[in-house]
């Protein structure tokens, strides 16, 4: 390992793996929002809407995620929508997840035992406060699990966002190795790299999937 | 829009797109063998067996598969050990999947109630017959959605083979557009062959997901 | 740059140190020694000279229903020819191409490469296969970009780690407002933006921008003259490869005498050019 030219790139690498770690939580909240409200939509008695919703998911989840970035990124303009590098990046992160998280929430709201919702009408609930009280902890307890692994997965989809051009760990390492010719040691340094940062995400995730579960629980059962 | 690019060239994707999910298959089966070895180990008595199988797991899921690949078919040619591309591109896919797979089964095997399993001893079953006629079908019932779903995601992380040098279906989308300067054609063209494969491959997923339930209901 | 020359021995010597037992026991034991024989020796008895490049650089390299066709592959052809061996053709994305020769996947890249001084420390270039002179090209229908100086103060996007895009580096400071560079990961995202209007200009060599604004005369003009200084793209191969590079090099030139080179030049660039006959002594 040559550790001058790691040195040398060091505030760069540094830099990327701040632009990594802005673009892979901004995504994440913007698809973890937009995921939420398409699991919430798909429960309205509507077929067309859910057939859409449907399709939405479909799309999304079938097609890689670099086709996904480089028609948004290079066909966006056509249509209108001129989007900076990073701006792309989040937004496309945030789409693409988007429709795993809804999966992820449709299933949470699968999970919830029809008694539960049936002996909270009983005790005559509103169905806003069924879905507040009732549905919402016990559904959002068993999605835990699935989110940290979902977000797991995206933090290291991030490295696609080198192809337009985002600023991000992948991209710095990039150029280190063609501008260097160092292309062995860039490919050590990028193991670590993500290893470590996906093992901190996933210990950060453990650690909440605790804390949230237990959380839940005491919430859903007060 | 120019359709007619994409036309002369439907042959060269419907090709690639053979190749990415024959290696993708092939992946998916190698990783369903090292998944089950490693969510063995890691349920095994034995402390240090669990430590490696959960090394692995930690391992294969953390780094991303295109460094994995990078390491075999490069860096392990520096060092005399030449591993040919297409066996470089399965057992990058098949490693990377192996992690996520054995989790799939350990996830599914922890949800089969431990119970049956002290029952079937207590009857006399052998560990053997345990595990093929009482754990293993309810854990792979359980398993099968999201099996598929990994199934979808190594096919479409497939696309990365191509830095070993093999055309897959990405890569031809790229030749196409490289050749052509009409890249957003390319990669439209590209994407609907991966989401026609991948609704396939749901649908399979759902007709297998009714026909192990109904097999769990008689 | 010489400190990292320096670091990049020592940490191979680490690794090789390292390694070295399980790497000579392998092989010696598979029979796996032929990163110790003669590269041209192994081509002829083989039979096949196995070349890489990443056939995504039109004029150059251009993968066409699956078929490989341009400058490049004609040409390796007429040597392979001349060597009398098979050429087999490997397709590589472009950050794998110089790993993969170092690891010894191939024999040579045959992707035109940009003679530099730092690049020359490294691999061993052919003699100049064609002209690399960098040259810049802009949307069709803006009529605010005339000649290279018109680029003062805005953006030009190009492929980074090229001497390329160096250059216009170079010579962007030296105008009254600088350019403002944008890297790529590969020059058709470059050409991709250009055309989407989020640069104002691509930067690369006049043989391939010059194919480019042809196939798409719509949208892309060339920037007339070309700002570079006179350089050239050349083949690579490993700097222990001498006699591989010169038996190429005998047979390039041999291309350049017997009409080949010309008829290669006429039909990929419209026109011909004649190029040095030893490898230039490089000024970047």
């Amino acid at each position: 390992m040559s550790f001058a030219v790691l040195l040398h790139y060091l505030p760069s690498l540094i830099a990327g793996f701040g632009v990594t770690v802005l673009c892979w939580s901004a995504g994440s909240i913007l698809g973890l929002a937009i995921g939420f409200a398409v699991a919430l939509l798909n429960r309205l008695p509507a077929p067309p809407l859910r057939w859409l919703l449907r399709a939405y998911v479909e799309i999304l989840r079938g097609t890689p995620f670099l086709v996904q970035l480089f028609l948004l990124y290079a066909g966006g303009p056509y249509i209108g929508l001129r989007l900076s590098a990073t701006a792309a990046g989040i937004l496309g992160l945030g789409l693409y997840s988007s429709a795993y998280f809804a999966e992820i929430f449709r299933a949470g709201f699968a999970a919830v035992p029809q008694g539960q919702i049936e002996a909270a009408m009983s005790v005559g609930m509103t169905p806003g406060d069924i879905l507040w009280r009732v549905t919402l902890p016990i559904a959002l307890a068993s999605t835990v699990p699935a989110i940290v692994n979902m977000l797991v997965i995206l933090s290291k989809e991030t490295v696609v966002l080198s192809i337009i051009t985002v600023p991000e760990l992948m991209y710095q390492m990039q150029t280190m190795a063609a501008e260097t010719f160092t292309a062995f040691d860039a490919i050590f340094a990028m193991a670590i790299f993500y290893w470590l940062l996906v093992e901190a995400v996933s210990r950060v995730g453990r650690r909440l999937e605790i804390k949230l579960t237990a959380f839940m629980a005491r919430e859903a059962s007060a | 829009m120019r359709f007619d690019i994409i036309l002369h060239s439907l042959g060269y994707l419907l090709r690639a797109a053979a190749v990415t999910v024959a290696l993708s298959l092939a992946g998916i089966a190698l990783g369903f063998v090292i998944g089950a070895l490693v969510c063995a180990a890691r349920r095994s008595g034995d402390r240090f067996l669990r430590r490696l199988g959960g090394f692995y797991v930690s391992f294969f899921r953390g780094v991303p598969l295109l460094v994995q690949l990078l390491f075999i078919y490069y860096f392990l040619a520096e060092y005399g050990l030449d591993v040919p591309a297409v066996v470089a591109a399965i057992g990058g896919l098949g490693l990377a999947s192996g992690a996520y797979q054995a989790e799939i089964l350990r996830g599914a095997l922890n949800a089969t109630p431990a119970g049956q399993a002290e029952a079937a001893t207590a009857l006399g079953f052998a560990p053997f017959d345990i595990w093929r006629r009482i754990l293993l079908p309810q854990a792979l019932r359980i398993a099968a959605p999201p099996l598929i779903n990994e199934f979808i995601l190594l096919l479409k992380a497939s696309s990365l083979v191509s830095v070993v040098g093999i055309a897959e279906l990405t890569r031809v989308s790229m030749n196409i557009a490289s050749m052509t300067y009409r890249p957003f054609e390319a990669y439209l063209a590209g994407g609907m062959i991966y989401l026609a494969i991948n609704l396939c491959l749901a649908a399979f997923g759902a007709f297998a997901e009714r026909r192990l339930a109904a097999g769990g209901s008689t | 740059m010489t400190i990292f020359d320096a670091s990049g021995l020592s940490r191979r010597g680490l690794l090789k140190t390292g390694l070295a037992g399980a790497a000579a026991s392998a092989a010696w034991l598979g029979g796996l020694g032929r990163a110790f024989a003669d590269t041209l020796a192994d081509v002829k008895s083989r039979g096949e000279l196995v070349a890489a490049t990443e056939m995504q650089f039109p004029p150059f390299d251009i993968s066409d229903n699956g078929t490989y066709k341009g400058v490049d592959r004609e040409l390796v052809d007429a040597v392979g020819a001349t060597l009398g061996v098979k050429v087999k053709y490997l397709d590589l994305p472009w950050t794998s191409v110089l790993p993969g020769l170092e690891a010894k996947k191939f024999d040579i890249c045959i992707a035109p490469v940009t003679i530099t001084k730092e690049r020359m420390k490294r691999y061993l270039f052919t003699v100049p296969i064609a002209d690399a002179t960098a040259a810049l090209m802009k949307r069709a229908n803006d009529d605010s970009i005339n000649k290279p100086e018109d680029l003062a103060g805005k953006t030009v996007g190009g492929q980074k780690g090229t001497s390329q895009l160096a250059q216009i580096k170079e010579f962007g400071a030296k105008l009254p407002k600088p350019i403002e560079v944008k890297e790529y990961v590969d020059n058709n995202q470059s050409y991709a933006d250009l055309a989407a209007g989020r640069i104002d200009a691509s930067v690369n060599s006049l043989p391939n921008l010059a194919y480019v604004a042809a196939q798409r005369p719509d949208t892309f003009k060339v920037v007339l003259p070309p700002f570079g200084q006179p350089t050239y793209f050349s083949w690579v191969g490993r700097l222990e490869d001498k006699t591989l590079i010169d038996a190429i090099n005998a047979a390039i030139i041999k291309a350049e005498s017997d009409g080949t080179m010309a008829a290669i030049q006429k039909k990929w660039f419209g026109q011909t050019t004649d190029l040095p006959k030893t490898v230039p002594e490089p000024t970047i």
